[in-house]
């Protein structure tokens, strides 16, 4: 796996003469180390604030929203098949 | 023929969407408030304070269920309606699945907090072990069901053994752990009525999340309801027996 450095300024290959690293660290792109010079916007900035949490909401809540849907679908299944059994029976009489 | 001869009064329409249309909103806003809600700063537990939010909701749960499956199965001793025996069989089906999300919930819960770094799974917590032994109580209900053929004498002795299930439920789940050492609150009185041992910030989210899950438990315990029965009058029609009357169990004699 490649690990691709996050930095604009870091080279995208290993320059003529240039060493191959050695190190663990030489591969590191440790965000710490960005410009902080554009600050994040938007959604990112929402999303990114304490610690995250808004990321890990959002995917509870999609899965809360998945099981509610499913809870509506089984509703109208049984409904329909109240209604179904009822009138087959109602035929017979 | 009217429709809805077979399937009627099994649950008011009206009070279902109303509670579904409440559990779907009030559980939305527990999500949302307990992850994001102000919670205190406790050691050990850290964050993982919210999951009294999520943990001890099952355990009321299945609380609920063992008691609702406890009054239909006296029902049905009492008048042998058959639909009693079916809304005993799907509430304490619910209760074990609550009583089991509520284990594995605790379990999770107890390993990264109270057990950090010991890779202790099960610890022997006594709260944890006797809901444990409770959950297989009720699975022998299910057990002893499936070992019955015949409907009537497996209602019957069914119902005898969910009486007997449910007076161990307070004693395994409250009474005897309180005795205890153990993580649980409740050695020192009741939690219920303490006025201390809940932060102000955790109560409003605490309280309606109790009532967001039994609401949900119901939900899913009506939708089975609803089904059982659907599957008996099928049953009853293969047969040849009269489709209506709940009665059919009813003392022959």
């Amino acid at each position: 796996m490649t690990i691709h450095p996050l930095r604009p300024s870091d080279p995208p290959a290993l320059r003529p003469g240039q060493e191959r690293p050695d190190t663990t660290t030489a591969y590191d792109s440790t965000w710490a180390e960005q410009p902080d010079a554009s600050a994040p916007e938007g959604l990112d900035r929402l999303m990114g604030q304490d610690g995250k949490i808004y990321v890990v909401l959002a995917v509870v809540l999609l899965i809360w929203i998945g099981v509610v849907a499913l809870l509506y679908r089984t509703d109208r299944q049984i409904d329909e098949l109240e209604r179904r059994v009822d009138r087959s029976i109602s035929e017979d009489e | 023929m009217p429709s809805h001869v077979q399937t009627p009064g099994l649950v008011s329409r009206r009070l279902y969407r109303g509670v579904r249309g409440a559990v779907v909103v009030v559980l939305t806003g527990i999500l949302v408030a307990g992850l994001l809600g102000d919670i205190p700063q406790l050691d050990i537990l850290e964050q993982s304070a919210r999951n009294l939010y999520f943990h001890v909701p099952m355990w009321f749960a299945l609380m609920a269920a063992t008691i609702v499956s406890a009054y239909h199965s006296a029902q049905y001793l009492r008048h042998g309606d058959r639909l009693r025996d079916l809304r005993a069989r799907e509430a304490a089906r619910l209760g074990l699945i609550f009583g089991g999300l509520g284990i594995v919930t605790g379990m999770v819960w107890a390993r990264f907090t109270w057990y950090e770094g010991t890779g202790v799974w099960w610890n022997f917590d006594p709260k944890q072990s006797m809901a444990a032994v409770l959950l297989l109580i009720y699975g022998g209900y299910f057990v002893l069901r499936d070992a019955i053929d015949a409907p009537r004498t497996r209602g019957r002795i069914a119902a005898v053994y969910n009486l007997f299930a449910v007076v161990t439920m307070p004693f395994l789940l409250y009474i005897l752990p309180r005795q205890m050492p153990s993580l649980h609150p409740g050695g020192e009185g009741s939690p219920a009525f303490s006025q201390t041992d809940l932060a102000p910030a955790m109560r409003w989210v605490f309280y309606p999340s109790v009532l967001a899950f039994l609401g949900l438990c119901w939900l899913l315990y009506t939708q089975r309801v609803r089904l059982a029965w659907l599957r008996e009058v099928l049953r009853r029609k293969a047969l040849g027996q009269p489709p209506d009357g709940r009665g059919l169990d009813r003392r022959a004699s």
